[in-house]
């Protein structure tokens, strides 16, 4: 600092042995914290190791940013801690937590209202697109901030989607699953919607390797409405999801699958395809 | 091998030729780019960063060819810094934040390096004491600096630095001119601004660029040299044929180029000058004339 005034040695030591009031104690730590050369001499009045300890610890502690409760919980699970950091900075994800818990919460509403009535084409209608538009908000925004950056990255900008899209699929996936679980009908259809909701994805990533995240979702979003409508006009409520149509899903996912690989490997575009 | 090798790139964005065939190579050292607004900077830095693909010519980064492999691209982006024109900050995020942000995506996984890294870059830009500050809450050009510190992380190869100094006060300005003289030594520096002064006082190289083709190329001296008998003082209005002039401080009058008017004294010309004469026509898109 410029300030040619230092902290008395005197001072030091009573700062240093807790010996100072409140006031006088606080600038005194002020000064000292921006002083590299009174910080020098209160360290022949400490325990060395202690020191070093201790300033690097305060200095952790201070600067870096507090993780969010989801990314800390992820943590204890077992996520790398690089990649927390990379969660915790996404504004897009809590947009997508955000959609999640909403769709969710909006459902077991309409749960409750309708209890006992005709329950399971609304739930086939919105339970494979939960992932789905959480996925598409993982993308951020096509102005995202900080897009320019994540493209340069060794890193990768498809490595950051694909962890994204992992992350929120962790979040909004066992909401949907509890959901099902407490639905009317048969067992299996507590997972039976898991078959669209896994073969829209893929669609949507190949999708938007074309047309960008947001058309994407958008045209998954209506087919899969499509679907669910069809069936409304005199089909079983059951039928989108039964045998023959999960084939057709598992095809439709094999092919988004082969699009993209495809467009992987033969794109210019700098910074892979998603 | 340059640690920067382009030839016959082009670049177009529809019917904009941004970058027509241009030939340029940087090894260690700093080089400015100067050139008027869309003369194709930002393009070429993109280029160099990476961060968009030339539609034709060949590029050679580190020895590299970025359109090759994914593991190529990859080794090119570990040896990278940039700091783009344009950046948007995700308002909530502290300076600290933000670096360690990008510093993650550069593959610092170490938690104690990396901290210490940041801490360094941070510093190096003279943010030390507004690491904890939220980005939305520092100055623009405190926010400026947040952008370069990352650009530094990791003491990159290649440091690609699109109009570093905008937005900086002098003193800012004279600091950052120490750090990047200082790391010229090291790597290859590539740097875009519409300051003929940051050039003057920083570059070894100059590259003027307009129209998306390369005008000039070569030492700050020899582009000075380029302008010598062509600029001079005089006490009254000077005719149309001028260049550019303007009315100085001093109440004379600045002329460059055209023929001289009477009684006019020959000066030693600047940067500025030799730049305003070497662009021509496209000078009064830079300095119009007062
Ligand atoms: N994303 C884009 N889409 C369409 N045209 C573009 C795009 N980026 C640049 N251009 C055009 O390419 C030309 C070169 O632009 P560039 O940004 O490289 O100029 P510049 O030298 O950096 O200018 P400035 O000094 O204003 O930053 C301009 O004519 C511009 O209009
Ligand atoms: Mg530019
Ligand atoms: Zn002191």
């Amino acid at each position: 600092m410029t300030t040619t005034w230092h902290v008395h040695d005197d001072l030091l030591a009573a700062y240093v042995a807790g010996r100072l009031d409140a006031i006088v104690g606080a600038s005194v730590e002020q000064h000292v914290a921006r002083c590299a050369e009174c910080r020098a001499s209160t360290t022949p009045l400490v325990d060395p190791r202690l020191l070093a300890r201790g300033w690097d610890g305060i200095r952790d502690a201070v600067e870096s940013p507090a993780l969010p409760l989801p990314v800390r919980l992820a943590r204890r699970c077992g996520l790398p801690e690089p990649t927390a950091v990379l969660l915790a900075a996404a504004t897009s994800l809590r947009t997508a937590w955000v959609v999640g818990a909403f769709l969710a919460l909006s459902f077991a509403a309409l749960a409750v209202v309708l209890a006992g009535g005709e329950l399971l084409a609304p739930f086939l209608l919105v339970a494979p697109l939960v992932p789905v538009i959480g996925v598409a908000a993982a993308y951020g925004h096509q102005q995202d901030p900080l897009e320019t950056l994540v493209v340069t990255a060794p890193y990768g900008r498809t490595r950051l989607i694909l962890v994204r899209t992992v992350a929120v699929l962790a979040s909004v996936l066992p909401f949907t699953v509890l959901l099902g679980l407490f639905l009317p009908g048969p067992a299996w259809l507590a997972a039976a919607w898991l078959g669209p909701a896994v073969a829209l994805l893929p669609t949507l990533l190949a999708l938007s390797s074309f047309v960008g995240p947001r058309v994407a979702v958008a045209v998954v979003a209506l087919g899969w409405s499509a679907v669910v409508l069809f069936s409304l006009r005199g089909l079983p409520a059951t039928w989108p999801v039964e045998a023959t149509q999960q084939l057709v899903y598992l095809a439709l996912a094999a092919m988004s699958l082969v699009v993209l690989a495809a467009r992987s490997s033969r794109d210019r575009r700098i910074g892979a395809v998603l | 091998m340059n640690a920067v090798d382009l030839t016959a790139v082009t670049k177009t964005y529809g019917r904009t030729r941004a970058l027509d065939a241009v030939d340029l190579s940087f090894d260690r050292g700093v080089t400015g780019l100067l050139g008027p607004n869309g003369a194709g900077k930002t393009t070429l830095l993109r280029i160099v960063a990476t961060s968009i693909a030339a539609d034709r010519g060949d590029v050679r980064l580190l020895g590299r060819d970025p359109h090759g492999s994914h593991a190529e691209l990859t080794e090119i982006r570990r040896e990278l810094g940039y700091l783009p024109q344009e950046l948007g900050y995700p308002g909530d995020m502290t300076a600290f934040g933000f670096v360690e942000y990008v510093a993650v995506l550069k593959e610092w996984n170490d938690r104690g390096r990396r901290h210490r890294e940041v801490r360094r870059v941070l510093e190096l830009v003279g943010l030390g004491d507004l690491a904890t500050k939220r980005v939305s809450k520092l100055s623009g050009g405190q926010r400026r600096r947040v952008a370069l510190a990352q650009a530094l992380l990791g003491d990159p190869r290649i440091l690609v630095l699109d109009e570093p100094t905008t937005g900086l006060d002098p003193t800012q300005r004279a600091d950052l001119r120490r750090t990047l003289s200082a790391l010229g030594g090291r790597c290859a520096v590539l740097l875009s601004t519409h300051q003929t002064e940051d050039v003057a006082a920083l570059c070894e190289r100059v590259v003027v660029l307009a129209g998306g083709t390369v005008r000039f190329d070569g030492t700050v001296t020899d582009l000075v040299a380029t302008a010598a008998g062509r600029v001079w003082l005089c006490d009254d209005e000077p005719g149309t044929d001028a260049l550019v002039s303007w009315r100085t401080g001093t109440g004379r009058h600045h002329v460059v180029g055209g023929t001289p008017p009477p009684g006019a004294v020959p000066t030693d010309p600047t940067l500025e000058d030799a730049y305003l004469l070497m662009l021509g026509a496209d000078a009064h898109a830079v300095r119009a004339p007062a």
